[in-house]
């Protein structure tokens, strides 16, 4: 039977939901396709981990040695090189996240397989790999086929699927050993950088006022602000806002930022790109306002208002009253 | 310190309204308003402000139709000391790996030190010409690049990862580096400034001049096939909520007093 490989993501023991995500399309593309699914872990002192997927997927194949004990896609993409001319698997998944497109495209490169990221959709027709993309700012639909391969990469957007359940049962974890690296290694790993606490907790707020790229100037914050205020909200923001420097990091809502769970967001001014829409999925309900009646926001918000986010905050401030 | 960044045309979507053509094959482009990509903008700034702490050269780099050289030139009046534009009929509807291909000529020309791309197009948003140049390249590489400081044969780099956390690496020089948004703060562009590299002789180079065979960038080069286009499926949307925007307001306030828990 063909094999599907899983390449689970993982950092300082923890392994990201994303992964298991990943196991629903695994379990699906099984049923559809015939696909064995399997799972590689990749890291030092992985063994807890391992045996989670095991939990999850009926093989695990791990390969545990210190180089890799950080995540670098030099070592990685090595070891992964060995596990994919070992295994052969038919298709090899990654999340499209930080893990996912630091290796994937070059993991390609190096195994000679096609690769195709960021698919919220993944099938299998005959001997061809065919994915779904979401482009041109999440408005169209893009299919296309990687050109045939013996095997084939794909990193797939979060949230695309939901999170798996344990199937039950332990499946078999199956030890490698860590291939030789080029030497000198080219990349290394310093360490990690953790944002500073500071005063404002959007991720604790009960009520959010959130606004995009459609505040358009930093002039126009204060007003913002100004209604969060009137309303008892705290004021969060869409990722430009704060590349703009127009508002601070922590106030920044997505995959980058924080994650939040109000009992009412308002999102004023914002698409609706899924790395903002991650970070909201814990919300209650969710109000849109974008004067675009095509933005994708609305297809996941409960409430939508196409018009103008100023007269709306205007009107919002006026019949909030004093 | 030699640096050379690629960058893309692309349309804005995000505030336009996108057709497409009756075939799938792609967009109805004549309504949208094209400019450079959002994150090769933060690149070339990024080059420009290497540039100007270390000395060197900023060169850009696109491949694409004689449309492009307007993105081009923006990008010299930002600071960047020379252009080029690969084009040729045989690269035809591009993918990453045909771009980098292109790009990977180009790095071959010249004697770059650094190379720098977005860390994803705004249009079809890959994020792969990075990494895959890298490795055609043979050379290290980090994506979602938040800072870069060169250590002498090496560079320093933090890597964005998520949730704000991010991490430090050491990269051996040549190296090539994808750039996330928010890592500088670009300069404006004046319309003037744009008058003043008017002039400036923007080289094009085809194929041949790079020595790229059909093999290379062709048809047959492409590893992702483009299938066509379609408008997303319907699906959940949210309820609409209708009338003057005093009305709407107050629809909005029900509902955050009902279900927000808003005094
Ligand atoms: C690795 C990575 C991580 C990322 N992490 C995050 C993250 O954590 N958080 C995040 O938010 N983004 C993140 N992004 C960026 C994300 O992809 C989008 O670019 C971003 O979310 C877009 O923000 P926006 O919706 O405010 O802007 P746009 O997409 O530009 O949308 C602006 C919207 O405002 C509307 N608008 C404009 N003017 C008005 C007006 N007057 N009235 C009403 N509506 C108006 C427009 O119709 C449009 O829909 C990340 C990207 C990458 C690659
Ligand atoms: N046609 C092109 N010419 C030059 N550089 C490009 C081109 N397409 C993509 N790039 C570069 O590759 C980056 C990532 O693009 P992509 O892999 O398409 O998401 C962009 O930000 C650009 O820096």
């Amino acid at each position: 039977m063909p094999k599907l490989l899983i390449v689970v993501e993982h950092r300082r023991g923890t392994v990201k939901d994303t992964t298991f995500e990943l196991v629903t399309l695994a379990r699906q593309l099984a049923d559809t396709s015939g696909l064995e699914p399997a799972a590689a872990v990749v890291g030092h002192q992985v063994g807890a981990i391992a045996d989670t997927l095991a939990r999850y997927v009926p093989r695990v194949v791990v390969v545990d040695a210190e180089p890799l004990a950080h995540f670098r896609y030099e070592t990685h993409a090595a070891v992964l090189r060995d596990i994919l001319e070992a295994e052969a698997p038919f298709l090899t998944l990654a999340p499209h996240t930080a893990f996912g497109m630091e290796l994937f495209p070059r993991l390609s490169v190096e195994s000679g397989r096609p690769c195709a990221t960021d698919c919220i959709g993944v099938e299998v027709e005959g001997p061809e790999l065919s994915v779904v993309r979401s482009v041109y700012s999440g408005k169209i639909r893009s299919r296309a086929t990687l050109a045939p391969a013996a095997g084939y990469l794909a990193t797939v957007r979060s949230g695309s699927y939901p999170v798996a359940s344990e199937a039950g049962g332990a499946g078999a974890v199956e030890q490698r050993p860590c291939p030789a690296f080029p030497t000198p290694l080219r990349t290394e790993h310093l360490g990690y950088r953790e944002e500073e606490a500071t005063a404002v907790d959007v991720s604790q707020a009960p009520l959010i006022v959130a606004v995009g790229r459609g505040i358009k100037d930093a002039d126009n914050i204060p007003q913002a602000q100004a209604l969060a205020d009137r309303l008892g909200a705290v004021l969060a923001c869409s990722r430009p806002v704060v590349d703009k420097k127009w508002l601070e990091k922590e106030r920044q809502v997505g995959t980058s930022g924080r994650t939040v769970k109000p009992k009412a967001y308002l999102a004023l001014g914002i698409s609706g790109a899924f790395q903002h829409m991650a970070g909201i999925k814990g919300s209650g309900v969710l109000i849109a306002v974008n004067k675009d009646p095509k933005a994708p926001i609305f297809g996941a918000a409960d409430y939508g208002v196409v018009e103008d986010m100023f007269k709306i905050m205007d009107a919002l401030k006026a019949e909030a009253g004093a | 310190m030699q640096i050379l960044v690629c960058v893309k045309r692309v349309p804005d979507t995000a505030d336009a309204e996108v057709v497409l053509q009756p075939d799938g094959s792609g967009i109805k482009e004549e309504d949208l308003a094209f400019g450079i990509n959002e994150w090769d903008n933060y690149a070339v700034e990024e080059a420009i402000l290497l540039k100007e702490a270390h000395g060197g050269t900023v060169t850009v780099a696109t491949l694409g139709s004689s449309e492009s050289e307007d993105v081009l030139r923006r990008c010299l009046a930002m600071g960047a000391d020379e252009a080029v534009r690969v084009d040729d009929a045989s690269f035809g509807d591009a993918d990453p790996y045909v771009v980098a291909r292109g790009m990977a000529a180009v790095v071959a020309k010249g004697a770059y030190d650094l190379v720098l791309t977005g860390a994803l197009s705004g249009d079809h948003g890959f994020g792969m010409v990075g990494p895959v140049l890298a490795g055609y390249l043979g050379r290290p590489h980090a994506t979602l690049v938040t800072s870069v400081v060169p250590d002498g044969s090496h560079v320093r780099v933090t890597r964005e990862l998520e949730g704000g956390l991010e991490e430090t690496l050491r990269l051996e020089l040549p190296a090539v580096l994808t750039i996330q948004t928010g890592i500088n703060e670009p300069r404006y562009v004046s319309i003037m400034g744009i008058r003043k590299v008017r002039a400036k002789e923007i080289p094009i180079l085809d194929a041949a001049a790079l020595g790229l065979a059909p093999a290379d960038i062709g048809a047959q080069a492409k590893r992702i096939v483009h299938r066509g286009l379609s408008a997303p499926p319907a699906g959940r949307s949210a309820e609409m909520l209708k009338g003057t925007p005093a009305e709407i307001a107050r629809k909005i306030l029900d509902i955050l007093r009902e279900r927000g828990g808003m005094a």
